[in-house]
């Protein structure tokens, strides 16, 4: 190549854009259910009290129903969803048993500190079909968590409370410097929801799980501050490629 | 709640570890964290009959058995003849009062009163309220306690709509607004129910005679009040979960005794008041259905054991439910008992197929998105909180930020906000978009998802685009003509409101999703890719530093090396780099090729010395070559 006219000017690289990592994570884990036998289905951000509560077993008393927990707007007429539970609910009266739906997007709740944010995304699924225990519910978690986070993880779940779920479980991983991490929360759909949604109780029974997007992402990526998700920062975006 | 643990030793019959207590009360679902011998609890909000060292005991029976270590008064009791009117019987079905009256008191406390004070950090008061905290950390039911010489009228308890000023115990001044439980005296408030008492009759140090008030408030009464008022107390936080209403004796008695530990008592009586009948919980045996909820095969004479050690009683085919556990009214929440007890972890999974034929066509946003990443777009996430009202805004009653109290119709605020962000973070080339779904509202709430994209800066950074900026006919080509539609509108955004010295034209388009042809996209390839979990660098918080180096090449036998070296730059300090110029010039037989090289650290700003550095070290090989040169280098 001695000769200029031989020259070849420099590869020009195409310069791509990114997804938003929240959303890569939320399609993810979409797809992974998907594979499951989920189906996705989608629903307002803004609801009812009736859908986001009432129909959920969450009572007028619960903390989450205080104006300090929870956005209500246009003179109390309506609230910006604080799960995406509601849509679950929905699908739950259109469609009979058996039946396996996946929710995602965008929930909000009344908080703002350096581990919580006004909005947040979340994963939610349910299965409904006879015959649905805690020992299936188990079952499902290990999929999904051994997919996330690979065969080996230690899993451990211990009781806990959702007003929609009876009996309900966190979920815990143990990380590699020792300490359990609480990944995600589920449950067998309490009888009163069935009973909402128009299921018979007596002859369905279904599980319930929900998972926090930006909780999953920032254990995969490594970041530690909720917020840099959501500055809009191209150094930062662009790394996820 | 924080408990010491040598005190619910006290409380259990057998003494286990720590490290086994620890285990256990995980096992039953009650998180906590442990700091040498205090244990901090986070107990979920249906099980406030555990926020007491007597609660965790009754929970923990089965592992451990439980112990009665305290002592109450069991001889009979004078009645107390109180001038009380219970309004409001539905916020408050059952009430009970002590009224004690002592000669001198003390300072000095038995070691187990002492201690709650000092191993856990809390202060002394006087002997009454100290004995009423105390006791509501022991068996959970708070108490109120009432200098009784303050009292002199009818005492009302009400569940009313008020507008009156309160002043606590703690001499914080509050207005009660709205509904509210409270007891008035003369028509005066003297204690906000369930929460806090107030000031004109607190007991103090020289109290010789007290009214100790004991009540089950309703939950829903009580909840919110702590938090508006801006209130905290361990009361409220009780009441708002439910105590045992069937207690309030056995909590008096208990009082009188820890009175006598302290005090002489010179004279003593009790009145309860039953306004409402309280139903005994009960659940059918249903072992099958337990079995059932759960997917496992536990035999009956080991579910009633579970249960029986739990505080349910055997009632022929039914289980009376213990009077404190008001969380507990169905099959499933037995179910939820017998697993708890189990442990979740020894129940074995059983393999879920869920049978479903689903649609695996990859959807008309995903095919969007990654036609727009692939022309260099980048996607971001906004929050839908703005300033900007417009009649058709949706209005948020109670926002995080007052300024920030309506839901935005467009993204395009959002979307420059971004642009400027990024204009200040010394990025030349911007490209962004947002998918989100905007509401608005005239006579119902209206939803449209919509995408934005915006632009500004260089085209690219390549040697052929540096040069270039982003502008209409970019986007109307990528967009308009790539759709072969004109639906995209594209505005150019004036930067005579902003605040930035910078130039370059912003264009901005918003589109529902919708109106998108898959013309847009249809010469594009998309496939679910495998997402890739990179491990994340942190960004850098200091400005960049960038140096431009024109090199020449005089003999092209080492252009593709010097090619190959400058696209290979690599260094922790080393941002970016790439070529933005390239230039023949075939006359005097010499090749340019312009380099940027852009320099960041997370922990500084750089020096100029580290630049230089840093640029001698990466650009050496290069200029090592014969017949490359950096002109004026």
């Amino acid at each position: 190549m001695s000769n200029i006219d031989n020259i070849e000017p420099p590869l020009i690289k195409d310069e791509v854009g990114s997804l938003h990592p929240i959303n890569q994570v939320k399609d993810f884990l979409l797809n992974m259910l998907a594979d499951l036998g989920f189906q996705e289905v989608d629903g307002p951000e803004i609801e009812s009290e009736e859908f986001n509560f009432d129909m959920l077993n969450i009572k007028k008393s619960h903390p989450a129903r205080q104006m300090h927990d929870t956005f209500y707007i246009e003179n109390k007429s309506h609230v910006l969803r604080t799960h995406t539970s509601p849509v679950q609910i929905r699908s739950m009266l259109e469609t009979k048993p058996p039946l396996a739906f996946t929710s995602a997007g965008k929930v909000y709740r009344k908080d703002d500190d350096a581990t919580h944010l006004p909005m947040f995304h979340q994963v939610e699924g349910i299965y409904v079909d006879e015959n649905v225990t805690f020992a299936n519910l188990k079952d499902l978690i290990h999929k999904i968590l051994h997919n996330l986070f690979g065969k080996d993880v230690e899993i451990r779940f211990r009781p806990s409370y959702f007003p929609f779920t009876e009996p309900s479980a966190e979920v815990d991983i143990l990380s590699v410097n020792g300490k359990w991490l609480e990944i995600l929360g589920c449950g067998i759909i309490n009888p009163i929801v069935l009973k909402n949604c128009n299921i018979d109780p007596e002859k369905y029974s279904g599980l319930a799980f929900g998972l926090g997007v930006e909780r999953i992402a920032m254990l995969k990526y490594g970041v530690n501050d909720i917020r840099e998700f959501y500055k809009s920062n191209l150094d930062f975006l662009g790394q996820f490629k | 709640m924080k408990f010491v643990y040598q005190d619910l030793l006290n409380f259990l019959a057998e003494k286990p570890s720590k490290e086994l207590l620890s285990e256990k009360l995980f096992q039953l679902g009650h998180e906590h964290e442990i700091d040498g011998d205090i244990f901090d609890m986070e107990l979920t909000p249906n099980r406030g009959d555990c926020l007491s060292l007597n609660g965790l005991a009754r929970d923990l029976n089965i592992f451990f058995g439980k112990a009665e270590p305290f002592k109450i008064f069991e001889d009979d009791i004078e009645p107390l003849n109180l001038n009380f009117k219970n309004l409001s019987p539905d916020a408050c079905p059952k009430i009970s009062f002590l009224e004690i009256e002592i000669e001198g008191s003390t300072n000095t406390y038995k070691p187990y009163l002492e201690n709650y004070f000092s191993l856990l950090g809390n202060n002394k008061t006087n002997l009454f309220t100290d004995i009423s905290n105390y006791i509501s950390y022991e068996l959970g039911q708070p108490t109120h306690c009432f200098d009784a010489s303050t009292i002199n009228n009818q005492l009302i308890f009400e569940n009313k709509i008020c507008n009156d000023s309160f002043e606590t115990l703690l001499g914080s001044n509050i207005n009660l607004e709205g509904k509210n439980c409270i007891f008035t005296v003369d028509n005066k408030i003297i204690s906000l129910a369930g929460v806090m008492g107030g000031k004109s009759t607190a007991c103090s140090s020289q109290t010789r005679k007290a009214l100790i008030e004991c009540a089950y408030f309703e939950p829903e009464e009580i909840i919110g009040k702590s938090i508006k008022y801006n209130l905290v107390s361990d009361a409220s936080h009780k009441f708002e979960r439910g105590v045992d209403i069937q207690a309030q004796e056995k909590i008096l008695r208990r009082f009188i005794t820890i009175v006598q530990d302290h005090a002489a008592i010179k004279n003593f009586k009790i009145q309860i008041f039953d306004d409402t009948a309280i139903e005994q919980s009960r659940i059918p045996i249903d072992l099958e259905r337990i079995n059932k909820i759960l997917g496992i095969d536990i035999e009956k004479e080991q579910y009633l054991m579970i249960l029986n050690n739990l505080g349910f009683e055997i009632n022929n085919n039914e289980l009376n439910v213990p009077s404190y556990r008001n969380d507990i009214s169905s099959q499933n929440d037995l179910a939820e008992e017998i697993a708890r007890v189990l442990g979740y972890d020894s129940i074995k999974s059983k393999p879920l197929e869920i049978k479903n034929n689903l649609n695996e066509n990859i959807n008309h946003i995903y095919k969007v998105k990654n036609f727009l990443v692939q022309n260099g777009f980048s996607e971001v996430i906004n929050f839908p909180f703005t300033s900007i009202k417009d009649k058709k805004s949706i209005t948020i009653d109670n926002p995080l930020d007052s300024n920030k109290s309506s839901l935005r119709i467009s993204l395009k605020s959002s979307l420059l906000e971004n642009l400027q962000y990024n204009e200040r973070r010394q990025n030349d080339s911007i490209k962004l978009f947002e998918i989100s779904d905007l509401y608005s509202r005239d006579d119902q709430i209206n939803l449209e998802r919509k995408l934005g994209i915006i632009i500004s800066g260089r085209r690219g950074h390549n040697y052929k685009d540096f040069s270039k900026k982003l502008d209409f006919n970019y986007l109307n080509q990528i967009l308009n003509e790539g759709a072969n539609k004109n639906i995209f509108t594209i505005e150019e955004i004036s930067r005579s409101d902003l605040k930035t010295k910078k130039k370059d034209k912003i264009f901005y388009t918003e589109v529902l999703i919708g109106n998108i042809p898959g013309n847009l996209y249809k010469d594009y390839k998309f496939n679910e890719e495998q997402i890739n979990f990179i491990k994340y660098q942190p960004v850098s918080e200091f400005p960049s530093s960038v140096r431009d180096f024109s090199f020449s090449i005089l003999d092209f036998k080492k252009y593709n090396k010097v090619i190959n070296l400058i696209s290979n730059l690599d260094d922790d300090i080393l941002k970016h780099s790439y070529i933005f110029d390239f230039y023949e010039n075939k006359k005097i037989k010499e090749i340019k090729v312009g380099v940027r090289l852009i320099f960041h650290s997370v922990l500084c700003t750089l020096s100029e010395e580290e630049i230089q550095k840093t640029t001698q070290r990466l650009l050496k090989p290069v200029l090592d070559l014969e017949g490359v040169s950096v002109p004026g280098l």
